[in-house]
């Protein structure tokens, strides 16, 4: 019911509603938004289920991301391949993610994701000095680096393996209410 | 074996999915955390196995509950389109993720309580509108005075034998046709006043009781250098200056953790620590001793303000720019006196940013609850028994002027706090910089102009109309100053538990005082002779009571009656209802004692 569009067929709709924190409108609002990064490259008429990719340079230039430091490591968490190549169920998993509408234990677990960079389930060491950096913009010398992730380490790990596992990033979470 | 496991494991998700009701279905598979394909396979199946289930079903049930199956399946439909009108409604959303986005969360959480304070207001209005000002409208008498330019200010004057106040409205029973249907003034009043009571309340010991359970009650068992680094970076903010901002902020704070480890173990000699103490011990005689001070000057100005009325009858320029001294005077006091705190907090040493804050909340709450009080105490004890025609109008107008006079302050406060202090900051003394803005103070001053609202709704009911007013107009100046002029703020502020402290602020000292007044204005105070809805009456509440005594007669609401002799008025009632809330508390309280022990034992070993 409701307006007509010839985007998505009903049940598509309905589907991303039930698997996304949107409502119809934002959905396809969100569509046009992925349109406009490459109009040519994406088509009006998504009943058929077409394979389109947009690379990750036209992700990283919307202004959501582009100021973001993480934005790399967002697009390659949500992205089929891992290389930041994002199609349209990806987009939308990404900002419904990222929207205020998801519970802070989706979250934790997709930024437990994003400060992986070597996407093995664990936050070792190398992972935390490029968070650390990322952070403060390599305004801090190695050394100070060095030690702020040996306190984050020593502080969170429960099980004392050297490296932080999901449960220890969500133990943390839970600690602090401030986490966004 | 690893397959079938996967396997075993996702027909387990299918059936428990397939169990729950539809929005818990929804729920569940939007908080999943798997790729939207995934989702949309699991969804797919899970829709398989319903239907699958209800045609095995539908051939043995009867069309009833077929019908009632598609009933629910539209409304549910329906639901979700309203839904997405709702979304229209909710105010200032776009201006609200602005905010967010180039100052942070911290000063976001100023203008979403601003926002949440205005409902409040709007609430309030709407209700004493329609329930007390229609139908006095309809019961109205004339209204012989003039109107000057000067009552916006004053109150008083035209407004006085308007609805604005409690004096003009009507004791008497409203019917428009003989023998029809008729409106009992009294009882609509002191139910309307008493209902939005207990509705705020209601949603403030609930908002309260949420923030507190999700933002204390797993206490920091981190001194906060892991979750500093891992947690605070907000996601919201989206603009590049902002950014670099916060990321120089999070490194300088990370630089000074670590130089802080090395001094950690400090041993204070004896001198040093009684010098501390006699600092602090100091500090707070002063703080305390300026708090006294200033109730004590806005005491005898308001006796000063009281001989005004009562020899009233003059209604010329200067006895009505008299009447406006005492407003002026208490908020140049709310505006100042913080100043010198501040300066106060920035002597003392303490030991962390976090202990400052809290110290200079604290003093001005107790400055600004200092001046509320002895305010309070004026009207009930002074200007109730003083031999004025109508003491509740009195009281109308000055808490209209006290309410006018704070919002002409704020909004000067934020032209000289952030506009001229940028100008300065970037012409003349360029070291200081654009200034931060304050967000303590400014939460502050909003909790005592809804405060003073709501004190002032008995007695001028449409007072959270002028409030709302008021707030709007703060909510667009704040924001404009904000954009000029401020900067994104450098020190970390733990956003969740201050808010749940200024949530607490409102509730405890500002709400609960305000009942405490209402409740002696109602029972205990003898309403005005010639003016208002009780006139004559003993006390307010005596419209009640006699109103039950009538109600007595009818047999058909002799529950009513049973209702109020065993429940209201009963004190067993209450004693009993009080014993029964402590041993649940008790009761939670132990519980959440014993779990923390469990989590300590359990750590341990999974350490060991």
């Amino acid at each position: 019911m409701g307006n007509k569009q010839t985007i998505f067929t009903p049940e598509q709709l309905d589907a991303y509603q039930d698997c996304t924190f949107f409502t119809r409108k934002e959905i396809l609002r969100l569509f046009y938004r992925y349109r406009d990064l490459a109009p040519q490259l994406v088509p009006l008429d998504y009943t058929h289920k077409p394979d389109v990719t947009l690379p990750y340079e036209l992700i990283a230039s919307m202004p959501e991301l582009k100021d973001n430091p993480f934005r790399q490591r967002i697009a390659e968490v949500f992205s089929e391949e891992g290389d930041g190549n994002l199609t349209l169920d990806d987009f939308l998993d990404m900002f419904s993610v990222l929207s205020e509408m998801a519970p802070r234990d989706l979250k934790a677990y997709y930024a437990f994701k994003i400060y992986d960079f070597n996407n093995d389930d664990y936050i070792c060491k190398s992972d935390l000095e490029k968070t650390v950096n990322k952070l403060t913009r390599n305004e801090l010398t190695p050394e100070e680096v060095r030690l702020a992730c040996e306190k984050v380490i020593y502080e969170a790990d429960a099980d004392n393996d050297g490296k932080l596992s999901l449960e220890d990033f969500q133990q943390m979470i839970i600690g602090a209410p401030d986490f966004l | 074996i690893c397959i079938s496991h996967g396997f075993y494991a996702e027909e387990k998700l299918l059936g428990s999915l397939a169990s729950m009701s539809t929005s818990e279905r929804i729920k569940a598979i939007q908080k999943m955390p798997e790729t939207m394909k995934k989702k949309r396979e699991i969804r797919n199946k899970v829709l398989k196995e319903i239907t699958k289930k209800s045609r095995h079903r539908r051939n043995q049930l009867s069309c009833c509950t077929q019908c009632l199956h598609r009933t629910a399946v539209s409304f549910r439909r329906f639901g979700n389109s309203l839904s997405e009108y709702f979304h229209l409604l909710q105010l200032w959303h776009k201006t609200l993720k602005i905010i967010g986005a180039e100052f942070g969360t911290s000063v976001l959480s100023y203008f979403i309580f601003l926002k949440w304070l205005l409902t409040f207001n709007i609430f309030s209005f709407l209700i004493n509108f329609s329930f007390i000002t229609i139908p006095q409208f309809v019961a109205a008498e004339s209204n012989n005075l003039s109107f000057m330019g000067l009552e916006l200010f004053t109150g008083a004057g035209y407004f006085q034998q308007t609805v604005l106040y409690y004096g003009f409205y009507t004791n008497a029973t409203i019917s428009k046709i003989k023998n029809g249907p008729s409106y009992n003034m009294q009882l609509a009043y002191i139910f309307t006043v008493g209902m939005y009571f207990v509705i705020c309340f209601l949603i403030l010991l609930f908002s309260m009781t949420k923030s507190f359970y999700r933002n204390f009650v797993n206490p920091q068992t981190y001194s906060g250098k892991a979750s500093t680094l891992l947690c605070t970076w907000d996601f919201n903010i989206m603009n590049e200056k902002a950014v670099k901002l916060k990321q120089k902020n999070l490194s300088r704070q990370i630089k000074e953790d670590l130089a802080e480890v090395n001094k950690e173990v400090l041993n204070f000699s004896i001198t040093e620590r009684v010098v501390r103490i006699v600092t602090h011990l100091l500090s707070w005689a002063a703080s305390l001793g300026t708090a006294v001070a200033a109730c004590a000057g806005v005491y005898f100005l308001s006796i000063n303000n009281l001989k005004l009325f009562v020899e009233e009858h003059k209604n010329d320029l200067e006895s009505q720019a008299a009447m406006l001294v005492l407003p002026v005077v208490a908020s140049l006091l709310n505006a100042f006196i913080p100043f010198f705190y501040s300066w106060l907090g920035h002597l003392e040493k303490f030991q962390t940013p976090g202990h400052l804050i809290y110290v200079t909340i604290t003093r001005n709450t107790i400055l600004k609850i200092s001046i509320v009080g002895i305010l309070c105490y004026y009207w009930l004890n002074i200007v109730a028994a003083s031999e004025s025609q109508c003491w509740e109008t009195l009281v109308g107008q000055d808490i209209y002027r006290l309410v006018l006079v704070d919002f002409i302050f704020c909004l000067l406060g934020s032209f000289f706090g952030e506009f001229l202090r940028r100008i300065i900051g970037t012409t003349v003394c360029v070291r200081l910089g654009l200034p931060e803005f304050d967000i303590a103070r400014n939460v502050l001053d909003l909790i005592y102009a809804q405060t003073l609202t709501w004190i002032g709704i008995l007695f001028s009911p449409l007072l959270p109309g002028i409030q709302m007013i008021s707030f709007s107009i703060v909510f667009y100046v704040k924001k404009v100053s904000l954009m000029m002029n401020c900067q994104p703020p450098r020190k970390v502020w733990r956003t969740a538990q201050m808010t749940t402290s200024f949530m607490f602020l409102l509730f405890f000292p500002s709400f609960l005082g305000v009942l405490s007044v209402i409740g002696v204005t109602v029972w205990r105070l003898k309403p005005s002779e010639e003016c208002g809805p009780f006139r004559g009456l003993s006390s307010m509440y005596a419209a009640v009571s006699e109103w039950v005594k009538i109600l007595e007669n009818y047999t058909p609401s002799k529950w009513v009656v049973w209702i109020y002799h065993n429940l209201i008025t009963s004190e067993l009632f209450f004693f009993i209802l009080s014993t029964i809330v402590l041993i649940v508390t008790y009761l939670y309280w132990q519980i959440i004692e014993g779990r923390k022990t469990m989590t300590k034992l359990l750590h341990k070993q999974i350490v060991n």
